[in-house]
């Protein structure tokens, strides 16, 4: 019966060129980034009427995209090994922690200074900002997700994270050039909730899609 | 270095396989089998020994869907065994939230009481202590435990019909103490 089996396989069997799981979650990266910006056009600058530009001081600007892009590319460094059954690595997703503990320090420094005005942390857009973040990550974590599922993680919950951490980076990313908030502390606060938000719905989700 | 010599040819069958070559992975898949069955059969309880067969499968078919998981610049041997380990932990989390017992094995738990049967062995024992141990000896060889009398003779180093009259008398001698009388 294994016989049977093993000739089956043989049959089957193509050839899997090298660094497959990175081409194919790279592929992933590529094609949600892409529904991302046309999502977040839509739903942003068409429905909310939002202008692309980003923030009055450019600084600011040049903050979040730094900011949010290297959450994403943590989670790109992460998620090929975690896809792996025999993978660990723990440095990306300690250096995401530490990344956010550094901004609310430094956020609150200034937020300090500004004497905790409440206007300074609220912004115009607090309620809403960590949800545009988690929709606008959603389109990247479900190719992610999508294309993880023919890997093999040791463990699906934390693959799944990693997944939800490039899509909450990419998404707060894309989200950044039509947001208007020049806060640090703003920044903060409610990106690292927007992304660490959608981080857990990767690993809620993956938990369970990513079981192999 | 045995486990190095392992570990090369079975990488070099990997690669080979990973590039296409259909001979050089059946032989890979049947040599794992060898090692995986025996793996797994270590692990599993005996109630669950029969799964020992399905483990290997569902992990060849792991190792065949999940191929592009392997990273060529690491042990082979690391990441099947990662697969294994895999399967095997989700075969004993499966079945520790409903374990299960077939239905043939759970049967005979009601089919013998034992506590009878010690009763009436202790009572056996009362009984035989009134007679001289030999005779004791003779009675519960011959008709407890099934020896023939010609060997629990020998056992004693008596004639048999040395044994015979023996066992005779003992019985006689316990019906004459707790049947009430001869019959």
């Amino acid at each position: 019966m294994t016989d049977d089996l093993i000739n089956r396989l043989a049959a089957d069997l193509e050839p899997t060129p090298p660094r497959t799981i990175e081409r194919r979650l790279i592929l992933a990266l590529v094609i949600g980034v892409l529904a991302t910006i046309v999502g977040v056009y839509l739903v942003l600058d068409l429905m909310m009427g939002r202008p692309f530009g980003g923030a009055d001081s450019a600084m600011m600007f040049w903050a979040k995209f730094g900011y949010t892009l290297a959450f994403g590319l943590l989670g790109l460094a992460a998620a090929p090994v975690l896809a792996r059954p025999d993978g660990r690595i723990i440095w990306p997703l300690a250096g995401a922690g530490l990344l956010a503990l550094i901004a609310l320090g430094s956020g609150g420094m200034m937020w300090m200074r500004a004497d905790w005005s409440m206007p300074m942390l609220m912004g115009q857009t607090a309620m809403v900002c960590p949800w545009l973040i988690v929709l606008a990550g959603t389109p990247v974590l479900i190719a992610l997700l999508s294309a993880l599922r023919t890997a093999a993680p040791r463990s699906p919950t934390l693959a799944g994270f990693a997944a939800g951490l490039v899509a909450g980076g990419f998404g707060a990313w894309t989200y950044a050039f039509y947001c208007g908030e020049t806060g640090m502390m703003f920044m903060a606060v409610w990106y690292s909730l927007g992304i660490a938000m959608t981080a857990l719905l990767g690993a809620v989700i993956g938990k369970f899609v990513l079981r192999w | 270095m045995q486990a190095d010599e392992t570990e090369m040819r079975l990488r070099g069958l990997m690669l080979a396989s990973l590039d296409g070559d259909a001979t050089a992975y059946r032989v890979l898949l049947a040599d794992l089998t060898r090692y995986l069955r025996p793996w797994f059969a270590r692990r599993l309880s005996p109630a669950h020994a029969s799964h020992a067969e399905d483990l290997v499968q569902e992990t060849l078919l792991a190792i065949h869907t999940r191929r592009s998981t392997y990273d060529r610049t690491r042990p082979f041997t690391a990441w099947l065994h990662a697969v294994a380990h895999h399967k095997f932990v989700d075969h004993v989390r499966r079945y520790a939230i409903r374990p299960t017992v077939p239905l043939e094995d759970d049967a005979p738990i009601f089919a013998t009481d034992d506590s009878a049967n010690a009763a009436d062995r202790h009572d056996v024992e009362t009984v035989l202590s009134q007679v001289p141990p030999r005779t004791s000896d003779l009675i519960r060889q011959t008709r407890l435990e099934g020896t023939t009398v010609a060997e629990a003779a020998a056992r004693h180093g008596i004639t048999e019909t040395a044994a015979k009259v023996s066992i005779h008398r003992g019985l006689k001698a316990l019906m004459g103490k707790f049947a009430g009388g001869e019959k």
